[in-house]
């Protein structure tokens, strides 16, 4: 089909049948034809004069660059580059999703894993190469439908080119003689079935008879227009998010309470228009938070999670206070933020008395979920008041523990039997160094080992309710479970205004290849003492009903017109010419 | 609950229809051997024929343009093939075009394409075409009493998107080639593939029937991205498979035409080459693989939007580049590329074709590698 309606790249499209002289066939020398080509003004033409100059100068080598830059082939290589910088982007950990994995990378990789993160491979969404490549071809783009924009708005309120003097070369070609026929009635069915069939059309006085040009589908190129302005749409609402949005992490313990601002997150971004007094006042506390996994038996893999429920009593400004569940796809949306339920733990409630019986840690204890399924997790207790030596408690906490060769592990996710499995450490724990220190890690090598009351190293096994005291006084108990749920609260002001972009998009996609575009040209013509009629159509997109939606109108005005039967009937009209007469609408089925 | 009757009976429904597909294969298969003999009877009978034409009289044709030339002839071989029991009769359809011109209107030509399947009973490609067909339903029903047995939507994980997309293609395939029979031809390379797909779900991607994990319940959108999803993935492996014979049979007419200068009756790729005569012309094959992969773009594009907003509900950010993003803009990406291509001079035709099969090579490497190598918030392919 694309062979028989070679479309030229648009950084010279020629509009063939509408252009005088440059159409398959070279239209009839008369009408307005310099004044059409002049107002297509595109600037290939232009460009292109000047570019013919044989030296181009700055101001020739620009333009030059800028035809290039504009091109459809640019376009097309710069897509593809783009779609294989982006496979890195799959391939190796990033920075932006997943930071430990990278750091693991970089650990695993040595030099290798330096010269990829100096090139970008880390962060290939921002890195400058990709960045360069959809910015060129968002120029490209822009350069693209900006003068396109202009030729269409001039093309809708244009008049349906001229019909071209030879019809013989064009689609569904159809030649009858209809001798008792009138011309004018005929032409005036023509007009009118193609109007009705939603054509533009318009009747035209030639030298030997009358023709009707008529065209539709000038949505096929809206459509195509609006896709790709609503595309740039789509990037500087993206750009737009990324200034003014945050987000942050909460974790908050069953019984705890949250209070939006800055300093109760455990890590907050932001973009650098964002502005700290518009996030919005709210609280909550998380009153409960209900886990259930796959048990022995039932179908599905055991231990796997089934459902994650917290429930949170949610107090915003002006308004009362109200009880919410948020789970995994329902979270809460109050105005100016939306907060996302995205993690959960166990919180261990350990009290630790230093030798000289002060209380130096106490409560529920939030540990780090090392990411097995069944929710073995990490303890990590910091004691600096503790005398006469700061004192750090580490190990493991187990939802359902055991301890064998491989260690202290969990075998079900669900608090069965849950216990802690731990060693404490005295010495210099490093706070005051400046150094800034992550919670949940600390540096044992500084440290020694505090051992139990026989003197020997010990592994504390605790279970809810008890206590252990070691060699030197210290003691560890274990007082009771709570969980953890963690939360992210983000805002970003231009989602909305991404989403209708996007969906103005394909709206536009949508019109764009699936309304056919077309032109149909019906003569008629006086000759030698009979009526001529000649139909054709040109397709300008692919339109496989074209041939037969021609022939049947050429069939429709001869039965209607047949000088034999009906005269003179045709002003007075045909509906059931009209009905089934008129090109069908010819979608590409 | 899981309804465990139910989930045997999709199961075992499943491995029934992997046993008719194979037969339908075979079937297909059968037809496109048996083709190698009746095309050469047919050619020679054309070609004796438009000799005797030419002696006669120079080609009459209502219409001047290319195009009508080539419509007839497309219009002729649906019809010849569009006769019940005449499917089998599709390779006199090409040889019908010359004769069409030397007596039109007559009816004569069709008779005699019809005569060989006739005699023969019901033919090798109608008996693949109706064994497909069942096969397809019984897919279907075990597609369906999955769902039932799960009480949710069948595409939940790797081995359920696998089967439903799968049936999917067939029903997509059935619907096409049942008006237009000359692309039942195309039997063996949908069916080759959609067998493919089933065995490595039931050999390596099968899961026991269970219920959702937290991220994929409560959420209406997983009727809706998932759905999409699975309608853009069938349409993509119809699209290749439209794309690739476009592009044998490009390579195939170019051979053939350069020999025709030389030689009467010019072969080219034995056997395959039958095959490809049988087949609609590529400008035709290539008008086909536009209209599906321009259904398959707008359908990865709702995908991806579908996909994002579902990505904010359940993550709290509509774009993240997971691997499964990531390799979900890059297939679109490429099928832009591909209708951009379409569009541009140099590039039409076999090039763009290929666009599209580069566009194919990621939509499979986003189903397999992505949800079984790569880690990411989308591993919900059930495996452990
Ligand atoms: C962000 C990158 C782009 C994407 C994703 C994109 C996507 C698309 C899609 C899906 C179509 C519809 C296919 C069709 O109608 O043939 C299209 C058409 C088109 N695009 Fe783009 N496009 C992009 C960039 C560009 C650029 C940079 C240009 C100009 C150099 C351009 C010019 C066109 C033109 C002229 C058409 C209409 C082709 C025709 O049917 O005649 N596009 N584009």
């Amino acid at each position: 089909m694309s062979e028989k309606n070679p479309r030229p790249d648009h950084g010279v499209r020629t509009d063939d049948a509408e252009r005088p002289g440059t159409g398959p066939d070279e239209a009839s020398g008369s009408g307005t034809g310099p004044s059409e080509s002049g107002s297509w003004s595109s600037k290939p033409e232009v460009d292109g004069k000047r570019a013919a100059v044989p030296s181009l100068g700055l101001r020739g080598t620009l333009l030059f660059l800028w035809r290039q830059l504009t091109s459809m082939q640019t376009a097309l290589v710069l897509l593809m580059l783009l779609a294989v910088a982006a496979i890195p982007g799959s391939l190796y950990p990033q920075r932006s999703v997943n930071p430990a994995l990278t750091e693991q990378f970089l650990e695993e990789n040595g030099r290798w894993g330096e010269v990829l993160d100096a090139l970008g491979f880390f962060e290939v969404f921002s890195s400058p190469w990709f960045s360069a490549i959809y910015l060129l071809l968002f120029i490209s783009l822009i350069g693209c439908i900006v003068p396109r924009v202009g030729v269409h708005l001039r093309q809708l309120r244009a008049k349906p080119p001229r019909t071209p003097s030879r019809l013989t070369r064009f689609t569904g070609y159809t030649r009858l003689e209809l001798p008792g026929a009138q011309a004018d009635s005929l032409i005036e069915t023509a007009h009118r079935s193609l109007r009705r069939s939603r054509y533009r059309a318009e009747v035209r006085e030639e030298k030997a008879g009358r023709s009707v040009s008529a065209e539709r589908g000038l949505l096929r190129e809206t459509g195509n227009l609006l896709f790709h302005i609503a595309l740039v749409g789509v990037l500087v609402c993206n750009a737009g998010g990324t200034l003014t949005s945050y987000r942050g992490q909460v974790t908050v313990v069953e019984g705890g309470g949250f209070a939006n601002s800055l300093t109760q997150y455990d890590s907050f971004e932001s973009g650098a228009w964002f502005d700290e007094n518009d996030m919005p006042d709210f609280r909550f506390t998380l009153e409960d938070f209900r886990a259930t996994y796959v048990q022995p038996g039932e179908a599905g893999r055991v231990g796997e999670p089934r459902s994650f429920e917290a429930d949170v009593q949610v107090t915003t400004p002006g308004q009362e206070q109200e009880s919410r569940t948020l789970q995994v796809n329902k979270p809460l949306h109050v105005p100016g933020a939306s907060m996302y339920l995205l993690g959960n733990g166990y919180a261990p409630e350990i009290t630790v008395t230093d030798p000289e019986g002060t209380v130096v840690a106490e409560g529920p204890l939030i540990t780090v979920p090392m990411g097995d399924i069944n929710y073995t997790s990490q303890v990590v207790l910091k004691a600096p008041d503790a005398q006469p030596e700061q004192t750090a408690v580490v190990g493991f906490f187990l939802p359902t523990g055991t301890i064998d060769e491989q260690g202290p592990r969990s075998l079900y996710p669900d608090a069965l039997d849950p216990q802690l499995a731990l060693t404490v450490y005295q010495g210099d724990l490093g706070l005051d160094s400046g150094v800034p220190q992550n919670a949940y890690e600390v540096d044992l090598t500084t440290l020694t080992q505090v051992p139990g009351e026989d003197g020997d190293p010990v592994l504390i096994r605790l279970y809810p309710g008890q206590e252990y005291s070691l060699a030197d006084g210290t003691t560890v108990s274990f007082d009771g479970l709570k969980r953890f749920a963690a939360f992210d609260i983000v805002h970003n002001p231009f989602e909305r205004w991404i989403l209708i972009s996007a969906l103005v998009a394909v709206g536009g996609l949508i019109l764009s290849l699936f309304v056919p575009r077309r032109r149909l040209w019906v003569r008629v013509r006086e000759q030698g003492g009979t009526t001529v009629l000649e139909v054709a159509g040109l397709a300008r997109s692919d339109d496989p009903a074209l041939a037969d939606d021609v022939k049947a109108l050429a069939s429709r005005l001869s039965e209607v017109h047949d000088g034999q039967r009906l005269p003179d009937a045709a002003p007075s009209g045909h509906p059931e010419a009209d009905a089934s007469g008129g090109p069908r609408e010819g979608s590409a089925q | 609950m899981i309804n465990q009757q139910l989930a045997e009976l999709s199961n075992l429904a499943i491995v029934v229809t992997i046993v008719l597909y194979v037969l339908a294969l075979i079937g297909f298969g059968a037809d496109l051997s048996s083709s190698s003999q009746r095309r050469s009877d047919a050619r020679l009978a054309a070609q004796e024929r438009k000799e005797a034409q030419e002696r006669e009289m120079s080609p009459a044709s209502v219409g001047a343009s290319g195009a009508e030339a080539e419509g007839a002839t497309a219009v002729g071989g649906t019809a010849v093939a569009a006769r019940p029991g005449a499917a089998s009769a599709g390779s006199a359809g090409s040889g019908a075009g010359g004769s069409d011109s030397l007596a039109p209107g007559t009816a004569g030509t069709r008779t005699a394409g019809e005569a060989p399947a006739a005699s023969g009973g019901m033919s090798a490609q109608r008996f693949a075409f109706l064994l497909a067909s069942a096969a397809t339903v019984l897919h279907l029903i075990g597609v369906i009493t999955r769902a039932l047995a799960t009480q949710r939507v069948p595409w939940a994980n790797m081995y359920e998107f696998a089967t439903t997309s799968t049936a999917i293609v067939m029903v997509a395939f059935l619907a096409f080639s049942v008006r237009r029979t000359e692309l039942r031809a195309l039997g063996t390379f949908v069916v080759g593939p959609v067998l493919l797909v089933l065995l490595l779900a039931q050999t390596f991607w099968i899961v026991p029937a269970a219920e959702l994990t937290p991220s994929l319940q409560n959420s209406h959108w997983i009727y809706i991205h998932i759905g999409v999803a699975v309608v853009a993935t069938a349409l993509s492996i119809l699209g290749a498979v439209v794309a690739s014979m476009q592009l044998f049979q490009a390579k195939h007419e170019r051979v053939l035409a350069e020999r025709a200068a030389t030689e009467d009756f010019p072969e080219h790729w034995g056997r395959f080459g039958h095959v490809l005569d049988r087949l609609p012309s590529s400008s035709s094959l290539e008008a086909l693989s536009f209209r599906i992969h321009s259904v398959a773009f707008v359908c990865w594009t709702f995908t991806l939007i579908f996909g994002a907003i579902w990505a904010r509900e359940a993550w709290g950010r509509f774009w993240g580049w997971d691997p499964k993003e990531v390799w979900t803009f890059i297939i679109w990406v490429i099928y832009a590329a591909y209708l951009h291509a379409r569009a541009t001079g140099g590039f039409r035709g076999s090039r763009a074709a290929g666009l599209a099969l580069a566009g194919f090579v990621a939509v499979v490497f986003n189903y397999t590698i992505v949800n079984t190598v790569i880690n990411g918030l989308h591993s919900y392919s059930g495996l452990g």
